[in-house]
Order: C-alpha cells, then sequence, then structure tokens
C-alpha cells in the first residue's frame, strides 16, 4: 500500500462501461429502489409512533412546518407546484380528521404519509443519465484547464493558451490504487471534509480522474439553483436534501435513502460534518446519522445474503485543503456568533450566481497548488483498516471477519444501539484520520504562526476580545517571525515522520520560500489581506478574522501549546 | 455456540476471592469455564471443589487453556489483579474475536510508565483496564464491574448488588442475565469511564479510613472523610474526561461506604497497620495480595498537574511514601478548610 501515491494524470476507468456502474443501476431499478426506501422508512417510523393518534398529530405537525417554510424561508428553488401538493395534503387530513372510526381513520392517514412521502423521495432522487454524465465529465475539465491556463497576469491564455493540464493543480495523494481495487470489491463510501461550497464539484472531478464510477451523494438544494452548479451536480446524479426541513419523516427518509443506495451497493459520498466547518477547524465531531447508514448498509448486508455474497463497505475519509477559502470570512463570523449552539444558519453566501462560482473556481485553481486532494487509507465500517482486497485488520493486526461484530452468542442480530455506538467509534477515527491526511500547505503554517504570535502579545484577552484588536496595533517582527516559523515547522516535520499528518513538498524546502510563498498565496483574494509585508518588511494583518480561520486549520495537533 | 437447549457457558479469568465469588454467582444460571494457570488450583477445583477456603459450585470447570476459554465462552469475565492485568490479554488476545464480550472486576489504573516523583504523567499514559482491553485485545463490546462486593460476604451469600457499565447496552443486558439472582442485584450504566474511576479512585479513601480508626477517631470524622473523599475523587475523575454521574450510584458512593467501614477491604486495612506503626513492606507481606490502593495514590500524584484539587491524596501520600507522622497528616486534613457542600453538583 503506498500512502503517498500522487496523481499526475487522468486513470482508466475502473469500470469503463457506465451502464455496467452501480449508480447507473441504481437509476434503472429507480421504482423499486424507491419503494424500498419509503416502505422502510414508514414502517420504521409507525413502529417508533406506536399509537395510531400519533401519526395522525404527526401528519398535522409536517403540514404546520411545511407551510411555514413556504411563506419564511421560501427559495429559489422551491416548486411552484409545492403549494398545490401541501393544499391537496391539508384538505386531506381535514377529511380524516372527521373519520370516527379508528381503524379506517388509520388507514386513511397512512396512506397520507405514503404519499407526503412519496412526495419527497421524487424531489430528493437523483437523476443519473450516463449522457449527461459523459458530457459534464469532459466538458468541465476542460473548462477547468482554461481557467487555470489564465493565472493573474496572464490573461490571454485563458483564451489561447493550453500548456497546463487540470492534474498540475490537484494535487491528489494517498492510496489511490487501494481505493480502485476496493471499488471493484465491494461498495466505497467517500467521506471529504468539509470548508467550500466549492467541495462538491472539486470532490465529483477527482473521482472522475482517479477513474472511480460516478456515485450517489447528496447535496443542498439550494445549490440547484446556481445556474452551472445546479446541471453539474444533477448530471453528476447528485440527490437533493433541503435543509430547511427538519421533521422527522423527511430526515428519516433521506437516511433510508442512503442506507438503501448503498445496501444495493451504489458508491456513495456524503459530507460526514454536515455543513461547512464554520471555525476553518478540521471537523471534530461529525454527524453520526448519516454516517449511520454506512453501518447500517453493511449490517443489512450481512442478514440478508450469504457471506460469501455479501458485499463489503469500505469507508475513505479525504481531506480538501486550498489556501484560499472564498467564504472565509462570512463563516468565521457566523462561527463566532453561533459559537456552542446548534442553530440554522442560514445557507447565504457570498456567491450565489454562475458567474460568481465561475470566478470562485478561477482564483482557486489559479493558486499553486490549487487543490490538494489528500485520501487516507480506507477502513470498514467499524473503523479497522482494510488490506489491499478488502480484509480487516483490527487494531493489533489480526484479520477479522466483519461478521463478528453483529452477532451476539453466535447469532446475527440487529440492534440499534450497538449500531450508534460503532457508528460514534467509525466518526472518531474518521476525524484521527481527517487529522493524519490533513496536508499542511505553506499559507496554514505562515497564517498560523502569525496568530499565535500576536495572541501572545494580547495574553490578558479572551478570545473575543483579542479579535476586535484593531489591526493597526499589530506588528510581527519579521526575525522573530522566522524563529518561530522555524520551531514550528521542525515539530510538523516530526508528526509528519510519525505519520500524523502529511505536509506538502514545499514544507520541506527552505524557511524563505515557504514564508514568501505563504503569504503570496493565503487568502489572496480576500479584500483585506490576512497577512502582507509592511514597509519595514515586518508582518501585518488587515483581518484578524480572517486570519484566525486559516491559523485554525492546523489546530488539533497541540502546536498552540508551543506558545503558552 | 450453545444451542439454547443447554445452559450458557460463561468464562472468567482470574482465582483470586472475588473472581471465585463471581464464578459462583454466574454458576447460579450457566455453566462456568474458569481460567487458572496453576494445575494446584485445577485440582482444588475440579477434584474438590473448594479454592482458598471457598466451596466452588459443581457448575465450575477450572482449565489452564485460553484457547478452550475462548472458543467456549463469548463472554468472559476477566478478574486479576491490574498488575497482570496486560500479560493476561496478550495472552488472551489471539483467541479473541469482535464477537467476544469482556466484562472485567479489576478496580485498578495501569500506567506502562514507572511511576516517579519528578515527572508527571499524562492522561494519555494512564489506563483504565477497560481500556487497555481495547487496546490488547480485538474486542469491542467491553464493559466493567463495579460496586460493594466485598468478596468474603458474597461467599456467605449475603445479599449485594453491582453495577455493570458499558457503551453497549447489549454488554449490559448479557452480563445482567448472567449474574443476577435472588441475592445478587445488577444494575446498569452507560458510564463506563465514571464507573471505573469510582472503582479504583476510592481504594485510597480506604487507606485513609483505616486510618481514622487506628488512631481511635470515629464516625463523625470518618462521614466527614466519606463525603470530603467523594468530592475529591469527583474532581479528578472530572479532569480525566468522566462525569460525576456514576459517584452517586452504586459503584461510587455505595462502594466507597462499604470500603470505608469494613476491616475486610485490604486497603482499609493498610490504613489500619500503617496507624498501628508498622511500614508498607511488612504490612504488604502481611496481607498477602496488593492493595490498589497505594498503587492508585502514585498515580493520582503523578497525574497531579491536571490541576485538580486532590488534598486527601497528597497527604496520604505524605504518609505512605515520606514518612508524614500520621496524627499530623490526618489532623491537618480534618482541619482543612471548609467550603461549600456538595459543590460539585452544579
Amino acid at each position: 500500500m503506498d500512502e503517498h501515491q500522487k496523481i499526475n494524470n487522468k486513470l482508466d476507468p475502473v469500470i469503463p462501461e457506465i451502464t455496467e456502474w452501480p449508480i447507473y443501476k441504481l437509476s434503472q431499478d429507480q421504482e423499486s429502489f424507491l419503494d424500498e426506501t419509503i416502505t422502510k422508512t414508514i414502517d420504521g417510523l409507525l413502529e417508533s409512533y406506536g399509537d395510531a393518534s400519533v401519526l395522525h398529530s404527526e401528519l398535522k405537525s409536517i403540514l404546520y412546518q411545511e407551510k411555514n417554510r413556504l411563506t419564511k424561508e421560501p427559495w429559489k428553488s422551491d416548486s411552484p407546484e409545492e403549494r398545490i401538493f401541501w393544499s391537496e395534503i391539508k384538505r386531506q387530513i381535514l377529511l380524516t380528521d372527521k373519520i370516527e372510526e379508528e381503524k379506517k381513520k388509520y388507514k386513511e392517514d397512512k396512506k397520507i404519509f405514503r404519499s407526503i412521502l412519496t412526495y419527497y423521495s421524487k424531489e430528493i432522487v437523483a437523476n443519473f443519465d450516463p449522457k449527461k454524465y459523459k458530457v459534464a465529465r469532459k466538458v468541465l475539465p476542460f473548462l477547468f484547464s482554461r481557467l487555470m491556463n489564465a493565472s493573474p497576469g496572464n490573461k490571454l491564455k485563458f483564451l489561447f493558451g493550453n500548456k497546463k493540464t487540470i492534474y498540475d493543480k490537484f494535487n491528489i495523494t494517498g492510496p489511490i490504487d487501494h481505493v480502485r481495487n476496493l471499488s471493484k470489491k465491494g461498495t466505497v463510501i467517500i467521506v471529504p471534509t468539509h470548508f467550500s461550497n466549492i467541495d462538491s464539484p472539486t470532490i465529483g472531478l477527482v473521482i472522475d480522474i482517479i477513474g472511480l464510477p460516478g456515485m450517489t451523494y447528496g447535496a443542498g438544494i439550494n445549490l440547484f439553483t446556481i445556474g452551472i452548479l445546479s446541471r453539474w451536480l444533477n448530471d453528476l446524479g447528485a440527490y437533493k436534501l433541503d435543509r430547511r426541513r427538519k421533521n422527522k419523516p423527511y430526515l428519516e427518509l433521506l437516511k433510508n435513502y442512503s442506507t438503501v443506495a448503498i445496501k444495493r451497493g451504489a458508491h456513495s459520498l456524503f459530507f460526514p460534518g454536515g455543513t461547512r466547518s464554520r471555525s476553518g477547524q478540521i471537523e471534530k465531531k461529525l454527524k453520526l446519522g448519516l454516517l449511520g447508514t454506512a453501518l447500517e448498509g453493511q449490517r443489512q448486508n450481512l442478514l440478508n445474503f450469504q457471506e460469501d455474497t455479501a458485499k463489503k463497505i469500505f469507508v475513505v475519509p479525504v481531506v480538501l485543503n486550498y489556501h484560499f477559502v472564498m467564504e472565509a470570512s462570512s463563516l468565521i463570523n457566523q462561527h463566532l456568533a453561533y459559537e456552542g449552539k446548534e442553530q440554522f444558519i442560514p445557507e447565504k453566501d457570498d456567491f450565489s450566481t454562475s458567474y460568481k462560482l465561475l470566478k470562485l473556481i478561477f482564483k482557486v485553481i489559479t493558486a499553486n497548488p490549487g487543490m490538494t486532494i489528500s485520501f487516507a487509507s480506507p477502513m470498514d465500517v467499524v473503523g479497522n483498516e482494510v488490506d489491499f482486497e478488502g480484509n480487516s485488520i483490527n487494531n493489533i493486526g489480526q484479520s477479522v471477519n466483519i461478521k463478528d461484530y453483529f452477532t451476539l452468542d453466535g447469532v446475527m442480530k440487529e440492534d440499534k444501539q450497538r449500531d450508534q455506538v460503532y457508528t460514534g467509534i467509525l466518526g472518531e477515527r474518521i476525524v484521527e484520520k481527517f487529522l493524519s491526511a490533513n496536508t499542511v500547505l505553506s499559507s496554514h503554517l505562515v497564517s498560523f504562526v502569525a496568530f499565535e504570535m500576536i495572541q501572545r502579545e494580547f495574553k490578558g484577552l479572551d478570545l473575543y476580545q483579542f479579535l476586535r484588536v484593531p489591526v493597526d496595533e499589530i506588528e510581527i517582527d519579521i526575525e522573530d517571525f522566522k524563529v518561530e516559523l522555524n520551531n514550528i515547522k521542525e515539530k510538523i516535520i516530526d508528526l509528519y515522520a510519525e505519520g500524523k499528518l502529511r505536509v506538502h513538498d514545499r514544507i520541506k524546502g527552505e524557511n524563505e520560500e515557504i514564508i514568501k510563498h505563504g503569504l503570496k498565496n493565503l487568502g489572496v483574494y480576500h479584500p483585506s489581506m490576512p497577512l502582507v509585508k509592511n514597509s519595514n518588511g515586518n508582518i501585518i494583518t488587515q483581518d484578524l478574522k480572517v486570519l484566525y480561520f486559516y491559523h485554525n486549520r492546523l489546530m488539533g495537533y497541540g502546536l498552540e501549546r508551543h506558545f503558552e | 455456540m450453545d444451542s439454547k437447549d443447554t445452559l450458557n457457558k460463561y468464562g472468567v479469568v482470574g482465582s483470586g476471592s472475588f473472581g471465585i465469588a463471581i464464578a459462583n454467582l454466574l454458576a447460579e444460571n450457566g455453566e462456568v469455564l474458569m481460567y487458572t494457570r496453576s494445575e494446584d488450583q485445577m485440582t482444588s477445583i475440579n477434584a474438590d471443589r473448594h479454592l482458598k477456603g471457598q466451596e466452588m459450585s459443581t457448575r465450575v470447570t477450572a482449565t489452564n487453556d485460553y484457547k478452550q476459554l475462548a472458543e467456549e465462552c463469548y463472554l468472559i469475565f476477566p478478574i486479576v489483579p491490574s498488575d497482570n492485568f496486560v500479560d493476561m490479554l496478550e495472552e488472551l488476545a489471539p483467541y479473541l474475536k469482535p464477537s467476544h464480550i469482556l466484562i472485567h472486576g479489576t478496580k485498578g489504573l495501569y500506567t506502562p510508565k514507572k511511576i516517579s516523583n519528578e515527572i508527571p504523567l499524562r492522561k494519555d499514559e494512564v489506563f483504565t483496564m477497560s481500556e487497555l482491553i481495547k487496546i490488547k485485545t480485538g474486542v469491542v463490546r467491553v464493559g466493567c464491574l463495579a460496586g460493594p462486593n466485598l468478596a468474603s460476604e458474597l461467599s456467605e451469600h449475603q445479599p449485594a448488588a453491582t453495577v455493570i457499565a458499558s457503551r453497549f447496552n447489549e454488554v449490559i443486558e448479557v452480563g445482567q442475565q448472567a449474574l443476577k439472582s435472588n441475592r445478587f442485584q445488577v444494575y446498569g450504566s452507560n458510564e463506563l469511564l465514571g464507573v471505573e474511576l469510582a472503582g479504583v479512585l476510592k481504594n485510597y479513601v480506604a487507606i485513609a479510613s483505616g486510618m481514622l480508626t487506628g488512631l481511635g477517631y470515629g464516625e463523625n470524622a470518618r462521614a466527614l472523610l466519606i463525603t470530603r473523599g467523594m468530592a475529591e475523587l469527583i474532581y479528578i475523575a472530572k479532569a480525566l474526561g468522566a462525569s460525576e454521574k456514576a459517584f452517586l450510584g452504586l459503584a461510587g458512593i455505595g462502594d466507597l461506604i462499604a470500603t470505608c467501614n469494613s476491616s475486610k477491604s485490604r486497603n482499609y486495612r493498610v490504613g489500619l497497620q500503617l496507624a498501628e506503626g508498622k511500614n508498607l513492606e511488612e504490612i504488604i507481606a502481611s496481607i498477602g495480595e496488593v492493595a490498589e490502593g497505594v498503587k492508585t495514590l502514585q498515580i493520582v500524584k503523578a497525574l497531579q498537574k491536571y490541576g485538580y484539587r486532590a488534598p486527601l491524596a497528597e497527604i496520604l501520600y505524605k504518609i505512605v511514601f515520606e514518612d508524614l507522622p500520621i496524627k499530623k497528616g490526618i489532623d491537618f486534613l480534618m482541619r482543612f478548610s471548609a467550603d461549600k457542600d456538595a459543590e460539585y453538583i452544579v
């Protein structure tokens, strides 16, 4: 297994024929797939409701929430037919209100319930069309390549140059052959970190570059309103999720959509952090709901199939790194405002049109390297490493049978609470892998050192007071900066040697170069620069909060203790 | 494994007094396979039906083969002193699978580091027994057994209760089915770390309790020791990442009351004999088995950089290892400045 494999060209597809891809087969069976998903959701929920009257009040509560959403939080993406649908549901609920016979009432309620879930499922479901997929995967890289050749001061090349290929800008590392092989042995679930709205298109493209078949993945329904992104997501087969909907049946349906897709062998991708990391720090806590679908898919496979035919599920964490996150400023402000609270954050972004999105992609890839995509080694659903052939290897190096995790006294048994604990363990392992696959870029290093040095100067202040310090009071002596940067760099190289993180090749080079490159690339397109050199050659900041955001990328390794 | 027409078979590792008591309790609900290294003990169990003065149920069979133990029992109770725990796990691990469930009954902490007064320990250098199981074996479904369970009283068939703690409900359930009986209640808890720490940390409070008796002090002083000792344990446990919940239950206050009041508790006897003027070596020689409290004291002291308040541990450490006169130390503690009562409950 080569953990440091680097990809410099497009790899041959693992399965050349798109019609052989699991995602295609899933779309061919769409009717039975959705039916299984809906039935599973209804069965599970009715069991949890117990009493028939609970369903009736649940229906009313869904209706209330949906009406509320349509009036208070309307989005462009909302279909005009929605109002008609919910009015019809309202009419039906009013009718069942009047039914006195319990059995009949329950029967009618169940019908309404099914039609709501069917409506949801049609909204969610991905439409995978091989023809569109083929076009998307050809056109977009082409567009990407064109954009990349136009670095600042190089505008003409945008139109006429074709020297650089997309692969020069995508720095893909990790056990790629291993992941490719596993995609033939079982079902692969890619779980990336999430910092920016461009993560979705990026990872979609990367999956194609490394030759993996198309993947089932969910994307926020709001993204489907951004012209080109909408096309891209649709054509790649993304399914839609609406974060405004909080009702349990909808959330259960989404989970079951993922479970059934995984169970049916569709390779999947989801962001286990849920939404983008607000703080700029690598996700520490994951949303276990969606992650649990990997585990449930595996258990169902083991229950329903013979051991040799039950497909195994593999989880592959991926860390995406950029020098520049366009949304940095709004993300960190949301983080500071909502710190510690689970709240709905309006999905309002700095870019919401095709033009702005293209500009963003352009800006990110003109940095060097444009994007760093680090694959971690694959695991099974309980967090064991797996070998090249997909066998689980436990923490003490024994080859183990995944089925043994789900048996009690020799018998396979469903146990939701056990699943939850395993999912928690898997989540912890993914976080560990995020940290160890995180690739340190020059801009991370300079922002980390600078922020910590500045914070040390204002020791008495808490974080919030400190972040309000006027930036013109801040100046770091360049010579002091070099000393501290070298200290932290040495610690990072030690961590790298222990396999606790990855570093970009540049970090192994000269300090002068790291500083120069880091300052040049750090958040280069922000209106106020996180770090810049002044006329004395010293380092100053124009935006402490954005600097904090970039600095946070290196939290989680204890490096900050050096500055205490 | 077993078809359900036959009795369940439970495994026990360790043939100390608590191990024997647990084996006999398990035997009320099924067959028991008990691992012991010693041939003599095997004979005592299999032929004589007696071990260390305790009668053994006819349903208990002894073996010295870990492979047999792992193959025949999916539920195993390791109950060996913390000093031998790692060796035991390393020998057993090759035969264990992820389908096994391990519920240990060892109240101790382990550190691979040499404990010294000069070099402080880090949190990640100290392990509870369930953490050791997870590191040293491939078993994930792990639990612990803790509570006021003085082995001698259990062997006399006196009524008692225990707590099984695990992150997995199924571990608690199978443990309850295996152990519960008319004379033995089994409670469940998901606070694994808290329950383990409660079981371990209380040991040094028991040493202090023995000292109080040795000095001729009465129940007012002991009640003060128990309540303030409890507060101290909670501070330490919180600093190590556990919640206070477990401390208010059977494995916390329950166990603390039992061990602080019983002359049958080894830790209590260590304190008592120290107060009578014996030194530590003499005491360990006379008691025969290790008193976990002494080691716990060293670890708690070495962990002190985590900033918890542990005046009791500090003074006891000085008495046991640095020759502070007992009376001086205990009197200092009894006058220790009063703070708010039960301030650890927020």
